[in-house]
């Protein structure tokens, strides 16, 4: 894996009510890597990522930016909070402003910017998203898809290096499933590194460079999707294997094997690639 | 929700706030400074007519909205109009009677009044309240009432969609079937309100923080093409409205 951008050293954390959310959990992000962040309700996927912007601070432990422990100093959170944007499962949670244009400017503004540099800022943000003919709109009237992605935008606009998303495609539609997923590429393409909290095993198989498994607070398993995803351990805690993984194994074991030279579909639309090029090889001579 | 409607649908919503504010405010001087009721009248005219026709609010989603205030208007003007007589002779003991010597002046107060209902209308029917904001940021208002206008008008959304969602709930439930289970019903929702303000007030928190935010809320000012030019009609429009009604008799 590239050099790690965020890292947990043994980091725990208790809530006031006496729930322990992350217990001794270590785990590292990769610079530029589009990581999924798996595991049931309650294993610790939200109180992480509110770690990784540098909201909660650990009880023991570390976290690390770039190799170096956090400053949980004004400063030094001020500098976190621009490089690590976080964006929130439930919009209605993020929105502040009721135009669309003012809450995305929310982020920039804090960070001290000229309006003219907000402003072309915020334009870009809302551009990237697909969000630009809503400028003007107010966040009461957009749909709920709308709002999520006005939710990234405000983000986006703060220019961070690391997008952290908490379950971005709860609610959603498969069409709006599918354009949020563009804009995830297109940043990734960017260089932007990308941590997601998802209960989609499938998705988290197909467009994962890692995948982070929690269980009740701690690191269950980390790495590539397709080793950690289809080790029994894993595939019992999360209650399944990826469909892909599944059937792949499935039509493995009836003589047709789609695994070659180490390579191994991850979405619907390798297996299907995969079996097409296949065919097409028994059908030849 | 009528208002927003026509705040954000009007032909003068991109037109700067400042413009709106000063003939709004222009009219509320006009009818401060009418010396009859039809000169009142003819502002309160005016004020409506630039709504409806300039700005293009409709007329029965104008009337929808002014209603609630005219009926205010109207109970306020029959309370002038009407006089209590303790001191009546006849069996019943104390009678209402209309004070005719007082109809000029409460037809004069209530025509001043009607003025600047029509003003109000106009800026609000105008403007959306984020465009407010912004003025009232303009004019120095502290950055604490704005913040908090700014958190109640976003809220009001958030937790009117709660309310709609928790009464289909119950009903679907048969929360509302008779009056006591309704009382209950309603009760157990503005309960259940009042905890959900606390914890999206909580998480409304940790949003800011997340976005940088150590103090008051900012955010970007809308820009408005021409605001000079719109300002400088308003305030010939609203000069000319004031020189008239002093010039009337």
């Amino acid at each position: 894996m590239s050099e790690s951008i965020l890292k947990l050293e043994q980091v725990s954390y208790r809530y006031p009510d006496g729930t322990c959310a992350l217990d001794r959990c270590s785990l590292q992000i990769g610079t530029g890597s589009r990581t999924a962040v798996l595991g049931a309700n309650g294993a610790g996927k939200t109180t992480l990522f509110l770690h990784l912007n540098g909201i909660l601070r650990p009880a023991a432990g570390q976290v690390c930016w770039h190799g170096t422990p956090l400053e949980y100093s004004r400063s030094g959170l001020r500098e976190l909070r621009s490089r690590v944007g976080l964006v929130f499962q439930n919009p209605d949670s993020q929105l502040f402003s009721a135009s669309v244009r003012e809450d995305v400017s929310f982020g920039p503004l804090n960070l001290g910017l000229s309006e003219a540099a907000v402003c072309e800022l915020v334009g870009q943000a809302l551009q990237a998203v697909g969000m630009a003919e809503f400028t003007d709109k107010p966040v009461h009237n957009l749909s709920f898809g709308q709002k999520k992605r006005v939710c990234i935008a405000g983000v986006l606009a703060m220019q961070p290096d690391v997008v952290v998303l908490d379950e971005p495609m709860a609610g959603l539609d498969a069409s709006v499933q599918r354009e949020l997923l563009h804009v995830l590429d297109t940043l990734y393409t960017n260089g932007m590194t990308i941590v997601i909290a998802t209960h989609d095993l499938d998705f988290a198989y197909g467009w994962a460079d890692q995948v982070i498994v929690l269980q009740s607070g701690r690191l269950l398993a980390q790495g590539r999707p397709e080793v950690v995803l289809e080790h029994p351990d894993v595939a019992e805690e999360l209650g399944a294997l990826p469909f892909v993984a599944e059937l792949t194994r499935h039509l493995a074991l009836n003589g047709i094997d789609l695994c070659d030279k180490g390579y191994q579909p991850r979405s619907r639309h390798d297996l299907l690639t995969a079996l097409g090029a296949r065919s097409n090889q028994e059908e030849k001579p | 929700m009528l208002t927003e409607q026509s705040a954000y649908s009007n032909r003068w919503r991109r037109i700067t706030p400042v413009a709106k504010g000063t003939f709004s405010l222009c009219g509320m001087i006009a009818a401060f400074s009418c010396a009859s009721s039809t000169a009142a009248l003819a502002v309160a005219l005016v004020i409506a007519t630039a709504t409806i026709l300039g700005a293009g609010v409709p007329i029965l989603c104008y009337l929808r909205i002014a209603v609630p205030a005219l009926f205010f208007l109207l109970a306020s003007g029959l309370s002038l109009a009407v006089s209590v007589d303790f001191s009546s002779t006849l069996p019943a003991g104390t009678v209402l009677r209309l004070a005719t010597s007082e109809l000029p002046r409460v037809a004069y107060i209530c025509s001043r009044s009607l003025a600047c209902l029509a003003a109000l209308l106009f800026m609000t029917m105008t403007t959306p309240l984020t465009d407010m904001i912004s003025l009232l940021r303009r004019c120095h208002v502290p950055d604490t009432l704005l913040d908090l206008m700014t958190l109640c008008y976003r809220t009001l959304f958030v937790l009117s969609e709660a309310t709609r969602e928790t009464m289909v709930a119950q009903s679907a439930r048969l929360g509302y079937s008779t009056l006591r289970i309704s009382l209950r019903s309603l009760g157990g929702m503005i309960a259940n309100l009042a905890l959900q303000v606390w914890q999206r007030s909580q998480a409304l928190h940790l949003a800011a923080q997340a976005r940088n935010n150590d103090g008051a809320l900012r955010f970007l000012e809308p820009d408005y093409p021409d605001a000079p030019r719109s300002i400088s009609i308003a305030t010939a429009a609203g000069g000319i409205m004031i020189a008239l009604t002093l010039a009337l008799p």
